[in-house]
């Protein structure tokens, strides 16, 4: 499956801004489970100085400095990303156990082993409350996909998507006792959930297709960021993505923009301006496969005008 | 048992009194079965170096230790780097204990090897995890025993250290067992803390005792601090490079050692706020715009140093910071993630990673500790009673018990159980120790000496010719006898550490080399927070000494028998409506007894205007910039705090409250007194002298308005003068007595008069056109040109017609001008906006 992605965020500032210098992630990235045909970046005013490298976690990274005076700030991203679907992997994986044991001994440092994604993190802390939560799903010896499967159901079955209960910053704890909150509260919950039983979880940002397949009720969160998890289940598996916001094993509806330790470190943009004053922000994507209706429909960030975290 | 009868007849030369004194500091010294101590060697008998300082100590008459190093103390913690900031409990300070660690060369040339073995290890250890990594993909090392760390920088892989090295400073914690060697207890790589401790420390005790210090030869410091700095310099690209300290700011645990430290090696102290990134280099704000720093010497741990790639919740760090080292456009030392060693995680693959790296063996060992992420290693903790457990990282988490390290045999049954199911979960996160029994030493507590668990700190600098190790360290001992490292904390009191050489020492201070100094008259530019700092501290002073003015007046006049003085019920309103105005007393108290009001002014710590509330603020402005304040400011001002903070403190009187506001007067004078004589004219004075110079200057103006207005009684002008401390020079002049436009020409207008508004513009005009400029367009910068039109107006007005509407228009442009000096040199005006993050969203 082909898409065609676009993704414009435009801020606005009260007064004038005379220096910015921003970390983009918003570039996808080639890997085993999909192809980038095309991609660009263009930022408006033009940067006085940028370059892109590989950011610590494989992720693309371009770094903009702007240094013309401005009131809006324009950044659009296009890409045309190629998904292949993965094979079915239900039944696949080793016991959890030995997964756990494998993670404490790979010779793999860098973000494509498991080792930098088993320790509590900055926004996906231990919480113990949590770990007993995601227990009951992994007795002993069950295969890691399938226990993962189950908890991500549980977290489908169990919490509520609402976009008002919580924020950009919103801790996972607080999501977890109001079993409410969007796909960046679902997808910490689960990683802090495998993290507390010494899992390798990883926090993938991306895109959701737009289009629902016929028959099948549209899946939350079309036309904007979405997030969700990635678990390494043992060298012969490798990663498998979880969308506990749907409740989905990740196959071709998933375009993978970044991916990390928690939402910090996958954040679309990062940034410093010298201004005073306050900011609006807008955001808006595209997510349209080339196969199939295109139908265009421009559609905002989950809590549009604010610092939203996508579904 | 320790053989004390044989000390004393083994020093002939003491005098009875000091053989008596002698033992009896040692009558209740008791060593502890099985554990060695640093006085007494295994056979009882004290050592030869030890006895020769005790001895000597000893000859000093009764009462003299006591009072020489209570007196070296007091001036060194006085003027030194361990105040704590007024409400700050976060400082930490240690006792000194009167006794140094004392240890001969022998001992010291094994623990220095040791430690310079371990450095070049460490160094080594950096080079290959963010270079290559081939110990982890070879199998030497897990992964997972690093990537716990918070200082495991991932962003900085595979970038070369700008200057070639990782660690500039290292340091090793060392205790001795109970077999008598030495042991690592653990590594700082990050950024060490405790080398301007023991500067201080040795500070106090070579001032004690100078004599005693200068007989035994002890090796000096000084050679070793030369060193760092050489370090440092040789990692910049630029010959002659600007070296600054970058310190978390008056909030952190150590921050006066940093100030101290920066001092003494003469670096730049600067925070996160103070840097800026521009194309790739590294730049201080100052006041003459920006300047390159070359070199950073790092007390912010790696994690918050750049917010933009790293925590992105830091406000301590420089955005762009890691942008910058990866360009090599500046050092940074040590180079962020170097932190990552300290992890308890790997001090059991040290002795393997030692013949691996070095092809050695460890010349000093540390203490036996397996990492649970490993399963063998698991199963061996889950079978000793006997260790402690202590978490793997040092990763903060409030509230857990198990992230402080513990003694397995002190759990209670159901922590044990909580533990061992945490380590089924998580067993990355663990490690398991041998518990390290403490050697002991003599600290000195009332008159006798007692033996006390130590620890000590040994600190590495990297040189061209490889690391050089300190002769001396941080000790710190603990009070209780619970010889258990495990038990040690952070410590009790701290001690300076003698190394005795074998050869005379030379007598080195940080002086240069003669031939390696460039003369310059201007020492570098003045960064804008530090002209910021100085601007207030000047502004804050004077208005305390104002408000004191005001205090004063109004107690002489209830107290003068004479009733006329300012007897009049309306002069003394003007008074307090004065006081009231700015905050120094409540609105609802106009009217009060003079003595409430005076004590309200001068004492109340809740009005934002007493005289105690000012002078608090300008100690705290100051503090955060001790690094430029003489040791003699820094003194008078703390005692001009303390004497307002004095416990007890109650004004029954006027007279009480006059006499209060008098020497609160005399030391302020004291203090502009050092500031004109003894402050260099760089631009720093000049900042904290046109803050005083604008307070005073507004503070005129709004005097003269409410007491020199069209129907000013006598009463007024008298109070006028008194307020504007022109009361001999008017009488001396005029011999009619009191009249309005004389005295509004004198307090107003009178260039020679020190305290007339004129004279602080004519002064702040001065200060101006020394000042640099940032862009040499022939365009007059804004200060100037409100100076300008001011000084204009002053200089051509009459007397006659500066009534009070001149008087408000003068006043609001030296406010003006105070807004227009802050926009231009400071971080917080209106052009220098704030920073503001950009939303991160999704």
């Amino acid at each position: 499956m082909i898409y065609g992605v676009r993704h414009r965020t435009t801020y606005g500032y009260e007064s004038q801004v005379t220096f910015a210098r921003c970390v983009l992630r918003l570039t996808p990235r080639s890997s085993a489970t999909q192809t980038v045909l095309e991609s660009s970046l263009t930022v408006t005013p033009e940067p006085s100085r940028a370059f892109q490298r590989a950011g610590p976690f494989g992720e693309t990274t371009n770094t903009v400095v702007i240094e013309t005076r401005h009131k809006a700030l324009i950044i659009e991203a296009h890409s045309r990303v190629e998904v292949h679907t993965p094979p079915s992997r239900l039944d696949f994986g080793a016991p959890w156990e030995q997964v756990r044991a494998r993670c404490l001994e790979t010779a793999d440092l860098g973000p494509g082993g498991p080792a930098s994604f088993i320790y509590p993190s900055i926004r996906a802390p231990l919480v113990a409350e949590i770990t007993e939560y995601a227990r009951s799903s992994f007795p002993r010896g069950r295969g890691i996909v399938d226990a993962a499967t189950d908890l991500m159901n549980r977290v489908r079955a169990d919490f509520t998507y609402d976009p008002k209960a919580t924020d950009v910053s919103t801790a996972p704890l607080q999501a977890f006792t109001a079993r409410r909150g969007v796909c960046q509260d679902f997808a910490h919950i689960m990683i802090c959930g495998l993290r507390g039983l010494g899992l390798p979880g990883r926090y993938v940002s991306g895109y959701l297709r737009t289009i629902p397949p016929p028959g099948r009720a549209r899946l939350e969160g079309a036309d904007a960021t979405h997030a969700w998890v990635s678990l390494w289940c043992g060298e012969e598996a490798g990663w498998v993505g979880f969308d506990p916001t749907n409740a989905i094993q990740v196959q071709d509806d998933h375009i993978v923009l970044a991916s990390g330790r928690d939402y910090s470190d996958v954040a679309p943009i990062d940034g410093i301006i010298l201004a005073p004053g306050k900011q609006t922000l807008k955001v808006e994507v595209d997510v349209i496969p080339e196969t199939g209706p295109a139908i265009l429909r421009p559609a905002f960030g989950a809590r549009s005008g604010l610092a939203g975290a996508g579904s | 048992m320790a053989d004390f009868a044989g000390v004393a007849s083994r020093r002939p030369s003491l005098d009875p009194a000091g053989a008596d004194r002698l033992s009896a500091w040692l009558r209740d010294y008791r060593t502890l079965p099985g554990i060695p101590d640093e006085l007494f060697d295994a056979t009882g008998r004290p050592r030869d170096y030890w006895l020769h300082f005790l001895g000597d100590l000893a000859d000093y008459p009764a009462g003299q230790i006591k009072s020489r190093f209570n007196l070296a103390t007091r001036h060194i913690r006085d003027t030194g780097v361990s105040y704590r900031i007024y409400g700050e409990e976060s400082e930490r300070t240690w006792p000194i204990n009167p006794v140094p660690l004392i240890l001969d060369q022998t001992e010291w040339a094994k623990i220095s090897a040791a430690v310079e073995q371990r450095a070049t290890l460490m160094e080594a250890l950096l080079q290959d995890i963010y270079g290559e990594a081939t110990l982890i993909t070879e199998g030497a090392l897990p992964a997972a025993a690093l990537t716990g760390s918070p200082d495991f920088i991932r962003a900085l892989r595979g970038v070369p250290p700008p200057g070639g090295r990782y660690l500039q400073l290292y340091a090793a914690d060392l205790a001795r067992g109970p077999d008598g060697r030495w042991w690592v207890l653990g590594d700082r790589t990050q950024a060490p803390s405790g080398a301007g401790y023991e500067l201080e420390n040795r500070l106090v005790l070579s001032r004690a005792y100078p004599n005693l210090y200068n007989a035994m030869n002890v090796e000096r410091l000084a050679p070793f601090f030369d060193a760092l700095r050489k370090g440092l310099a040789s990692a910049a690209e630029r010959k002659d490079p600007r070296i600054c300290l970058l310190t978390p700011g008056p909030f952190s645990e150590t921050y006066f050692e940093q100030a101290h430290l920066a001092r003494y090696l003469g670096f730049l102290l600067v925070e996160g706020d103070d840097l800026v990134v521009r194309d790739g280099l590294v730049y201080v704000r100052t006041i003459a715009g920006l300047k390159r720093a070359d070199v950073i010497l790092r007390r912010v741990d790696a994690d918050f140093v750049d917010p933009l790639e790293l925590n992105s919740a830091s406000q301590l760090g420089v955005p762009g910071l890691l942008e910058a080292i990866r360009g090599g456009g500046v050092a940074v030392l040590n180079m962020p993630g170097s932190g990552v060693l300290e992890s308890k995680a790997l001090l059991g693959f040290m002795p393997k990673l030692c013949r691996r790296l070095l092809g050695e063996e460890l010349k000093m060992p540390n203490v036996a500790t397996w990492w649970c992420g490993q399963a063998a290693e698991q199963a061996l903790v889950r079978s000793r009673a006997d260790l402690a457990i202590a978490p793997a990282f040092t990763v903060r988490q409030d509230g857990d018990p198990f992230s402080r390290p513990r003694l397995l045999a002190d759990l209670t049954a159901r922590e044990r159980d909580a533990f061992f199911a945490r380590l089924e979960d998580r067993p990355g996160d663990f490690v398991g120790q041998e518990v390290v029994r403490l050697s002991t030493m003599p600290v000195m507590r009332e008159d006798r000496l007692e033996a006390a668990p130590f620890v000590l700190r040994v600190y590495a600098a990297a040189t061209a010719d490889g690391f050089r190790i300190m002769p001396g360290g941080f000790c710190r001992t603990s009070d209780e006898l619970d010889v258990r490292a495990i038990s040690m904390g952070e410590g009790a009191r701290t001690a300076d550490v003698w190394v005795i050489a074998d050869r005379p020492v030379e007598r080195v201070t940080l002086l240069a080399n003669q031939d390696d100094v460039k003369v310059r008259r201007i020492l570098g530019h003045l960064p804008s927070r530090a002209a910021d700092n100085l601007f207030w501290l000047g502004r804050y002073l004077e208005r305390a000494e104002a408000t004191l003015r005001l205090v004063r007046s109004l107690c002489t006049s209830l107290m003068d028998a004479e009733a006329a003085v300012h007897g009049a019920g309306e002069t003394l309103t003007k008074l307090q409506e004065l006081l009231i105005a700015w905050k120094a007393m409540e609105a609802d108290a106009l009217g009060a007894r003079a003595l409430d009001a005076a004590r309200t002014a001068l004492l109340d710590a809740d009005s934002t205007g007493s005289v105690v509330t000012l002078v608090r603020k300008a100690r705290r402005t100051a503090a955060s910039m001790r690094e430029r304040l003489s040791a003699d400011f820094w003194t008078l001002l703390g005692a001009l705090e303390n004497g307002l903070n004095a416990p007890g403190l109650k004004l029954t009187s006027e007279a009480d409250a006059l006499q209060q506001a008098e020497s609160a007067l005399q030391i302020l004078a004291a203090l502009s007194g050092l500031a004109q004589e003894n402050m260099n004219r760089a631009a720093g004075w000049r900042f904290l002298d046109m803050g005083r110079r604008i307070e005073r200057g507004v503070n005129t103006c709004r005097f003269t308005r409410t007491l020199a207005h069209a129907e000013a009684t006598t009463d007024d002008l008298d109070l006028l003068l008194d307020l504007a401390d022109s009361q001999i020079t008017y009488r001396a002049r005029y011999l009619v007595g009191l009249a309005l436009t004389p005295v509004r020409d004198m307090v107003m207008l009178d260039p020679f008069n020190t305290r007339s508004v004129a004279f602080q513009v004519f002064t702040l005009r001065d200060h101006m056109n020394a000042l640099p400029v940032l862009v040499d367009d022939g365009m007059m910068e804004r200060p100037n040109r409100i100076l300008r039109v001011l000084t204009t107006e002053i200089e051509t007005a009459l007397a006659a017609d500066v009534d009070p509407d001149a008087m408000v228009r003068f006043e609001e442009a030296l406010l003006s001008l105070s807004g227009a000096v802050a926009d231009r040199y400071f971080l917080q005006g209106a052009n220098a906006v704030p920073t503001i993050k950009l939303a991160g969203l999704a």
